[in-house]
């Protein structure tokens, strides 16, 4: 039966060459390991992000009178309403958290040296676009952490001279946030961004396949002049279809693990208190912080004594995280060769970590 | 049946039941919801058990209500509960208002709120008059 | 490169203006609103060096108190104008000043207006109105540093300052039990919170039951109490019926999720054997 089926296809679209190309004759190089499972990981979250969000688009209402009650609605009248919205939120946390290990392995192997510092640039703008996606989805359920982060994140424009006061009314919609904010925040969320992901993404994967996998250098260098385009084969290397497939597909699945250990024995990590209490515009809650993925840059603009300067500062790096290929022309791609910059990597990981923690409190 | 088959036909009972784990919830939420079991509960009473000023208290499904014959505005049904955190209102004829013992959140005849800390106005039931009964509902 | 190791020193060497710059910080980026009872007229003068020192402990005992923390002000108990420095302590802004002892259920009474009703009827409210003397509202919940009720509010040393204790203990040993179920159900409501069940309406009727139970010792009447327990006990029953669907659902949900994540764990595991024979 499926013998047929093939039969079928490989007449029209010549399906075995295909199947042959992309799948078992693409080869990966013998000692690729488990961080190169992470981006495929990281799509197969947005995947689910996708699916469950759609879910939850049935029954949640994009207005502030309502948006809140639509999803306790979902939480405790829509029949599994709970599963998909928990699943949603969990998601959205551990998609992220993938995202930053699969960067930093990429940091780690130099694997956005030339010849890939355009899928590097293309993995930044990426990663911009789903903590867009973070931002615009945590105003969503309009609760008072909804409320209250949002408004610190959206008053952060306002340092910049001329420019901040119209570009931070233009995301709020106004001069503060509020109705306008969720519907264009839930606009952005449901609207833009998917497709801005889906495109870069398209573009990345496609860069990542011209180009070539990478070798972990860790032992392996390749020197080699650079004058005409050459796609990096691995010709004893091994068949893309069935072992990394296969491989990804561990990882996938232990993903689907964490989400429903944290389901299960700690619905609430990432829904504390502020998060049950409808939005009150005239009630400050005492502590108001970020989720923690952003934790890092918030007390970082709180350690330095101006505005302008801590926000400017933030730019810079973030220019530089976008720009570093260009930054970094070394041809070395073994990161245990370089000490200096694997100690400002591993400084900079401990630094983050410290000010995440510190911003906790 | 040697390994490979075995872990393949494993790898495929535990997928189809991952999908199967996910289908059931997916068929459910998207069913139609039972109709939220407020269903047809209707009171009635006889209009003159209830003069002119006077009230009634009964329950409405379960929630404990208050009718009020205001005279020309009519008969008006309100839910007892207080909107800040539960206590039930009292009637205070002479103020024509209504008044929570607990911390004096003070409602109008029509459910609003005039002062305290209730946040949200009393919930409103539907009275019709139908020849010499009152129905709420 | 040569970028990173500068900007990561200039993160390891913190400002020293990093406390007062918190301060600032939070003006710039939250314009928090000062909550409404900290912004009235009174505490300008009250909270300064400039009242006499008996009061000067007033308002930081009142911001320890359960009403500050229920956005209750000066205005609210003491009238006045709350905007206005110089209509803030006339009479004819409403403003009361601090009740005598025979006043103070009454003043309490403006929002305690149930309990107020049981009290005056009670031995206690009587005794204050007849002779002046006897516990009022402050006696035993204090004045500014009030507290959330509870039960240990009836002790020895409060209780027996007129009377022996033995009927204050007779009391306090009726209304144990019902307490008891009244936190025991509270804690269980927090635990569903906890575990994202909505429990709405269940906790609209347990706090009416309880404060129409508080209200009843009012009356101080142990006969009545006792009379009254069984029916309270009984709604109690019927609150407990709901949480119990709530702990139904929490526990469906946790074995849901615990079997979905089983699943996954088989499928990892039997895909991982897979690969590595595909080598």
């Amino acid at each position: 039966m499926t013998s047929r089926i093939r039969e079928w296809l490989e007449v029209r679209i010549g399906l075995d060459e295909l199947v042959r190309s992309q799948l078992t004759d693409y080869r990966v190089p013998r000692n690729i390991n488990l961080f190169y499972t992470l981006g495929m990981v990281a799509f197969a979250a947005f995947l689910l992000q996708v699916a469950t969000g759609i879910l939850l688009l049935i029954y949640y209402i994009p207005d502030d009178k309502d948006a809140f009650e639509s999803v306790r609605l979902i939480m405790n009248q829509v029949p599994y309403g709970w599963l998909f919205r928990e699943m949603h939120v969990v998601g959205s946390n551990l998609m992220v958290a993938v995202l930053l290990l699969h960067v930093s392995s990429v940091f780690f192997f130099g694997a956005y040296k030339k010849p890939r510092e355009l899928t590097w640039v293309v993995g930044a703008l990426l990663l911009l676009t789903t903590f867009a996606f973070c931002l615009s989805g945590y105003l969503l359920p309009w609760s008072q952490l909804s409320f209250w982060a949002t408004t610190i994140v959206t008053t952060i424009p306002t340092a910049f001279p001329w420019v901040g006061d119209f570009a931070a009314n233009l995301i709020r919609g106004g001069d503060k946030v509020s109705g306008v904010t969720l519907n264009r925040f839930f606009a952005l969320h449901v609207g833009l961004l998917p497709f801005l992901l889906l495109g870069l993404f398209a573009v990345h994967v496609f860069l990542v396949r011209r180009i070539g996998i990478s070798a972990p250098p860790l032992g392996t260098e390749e020197e080699r002049p650079w004058l005409t385009f050459r796609h990096e084969d691995h010709p004893d290397g091994l068949p893309f279809y069935p072992y990394f497939v296969s491989l990804e597909a561990v990882m996938i699945a232990l993903y689907f693990v964490v989400m429903f250990f944290i389901i299960a024995f700690v619905p609430a990590l990432f829904l504390p208190q502020d998060s049950l209490t409808p939005a009150d515009p005239l009630n400050t809650p005492e502590h108001i912080r970020p989720e923690w993925y952003f934790r890092a840059p918030y007390e970082m603009l709180k350690l330095i004594p101006n505005r302008f300067l801590g926000i400017a500062l933030q730019v810079v790096l973030v220019a530089i995280f976008i720009l570093w290929p260009f930054l970094d022309l070394s041809r070395k791609h073994n990161l245990l060769k370089r000490p200096l910059l694997l100690a400002c990597f591993l400084g900079t990981i401990v630094v983050w970590i410290g000010l995440s923690i510190w911003g906790s409190y | 049946m040697n390994r490979r088959r075995f872990l393949k036909a494993l790898a495929s009972l535990l997928g189809l039941t991952a999908l199967g784990a996910f289908a059931y919830p997916l068929l459910r939420l998207l069913s139609p919801i039972e109709a939220a079991v407020r269903a047809k509960i209707n009171v009635t009473f006889p209009k003159g058990e209830i003069p002119v000023g006077s009230y009634k208290d009964f329950l409405m499904g379960g929630t404990p209500a208050i009718l009020i014959n205001r005279g020309t505005p009519g008969f008006v049904a309100l839910s007892r509960v207080c909107t800040h955190l539960g206590c039930l209102v009292r009637y205070d004829k002479d103020r024509q208002v209504l008044i929570c013992p607990c911390h004096a959140g003070t409602f109008d005849l029509r459910g609003n709120v005039i002062s305290g800390p209730p946040p949200k106005p009393l919930e409103r039931f539907s009275v019709s008059v139908m020849g010499d009964n009152v129905v709420v509902g | 490169m040569r970028y990173l190791l500068p900007l990561l020193l200039f993160f390891a060497l913190l400002s020293p203006a990093q406390g007062a710059w918190t301060d600032v910080f939070h003006k710039e980026f939250f314009h928090p609103e000062k909550p409404r009872v900290e912004k009235e007229v009174c505490l300008v003068c009250h909270d300064s060096d400039l009242i006499k020192p008996q009061y000067r402990a007033i308002p930081a005992e009142w911001r320890k108190s359960w009403h500050y923390r229920n956005d209750v002000s000066c205005q609210n108990c003491h009238g006045g104008d709350p905007n206005d420095a110089a209509k803030a302590m006339l009479p004819a802004s409403g403003f009361v000043g601090t009740p005598k002892p025979k006043d103070v259920p009454k003043f309490c009474g403006k929002c305690h207006l149930g309990i107020m009703q049981n009290y005056l009827e009670s031995g206690h409210g009587k005794a204050l109105m007849a002779t002046g003397k006897g516990p009022n509202c402050v006696t035993c919940h204090g004045a500014h540093d009030i507290k959330k009720a509870n039960i240990d509010l009836i002790n020895e040393k409060l209780c027996s300052t007129c009377h022996t204790y033995e009927r204050a203990k007779v009391m306090k040993a009726s209304l144990m039990l019902t307490e008891e179920k009244i936190n025991q159900l509270d804690a269980g409501l927090k635990t569903l919170r906890a575990g994202l069940i909505s429990t709405g309406d269940e906790e609209k009727d347990l706090f009416r039951t309880q404060a129409e139970y508080r209200t009843l010792f009012h009356t101080v009447d142990v006969t009545l109490v006792k009379d009254k327990t069984e029916e309270f006990n009984q709604r109690l029953a019927a609150i407990q019926v709901g949480v119990q669907k709530g702990f139904q659902e929490l526990r469906f949900r946790q074995n849901f999720a615990v079997f979905i994540m089983l699943l996954f764990l088989g499928l990892a595991l039997t895909l991982f054997f897979l690969s590595r024979k595909s080598e």
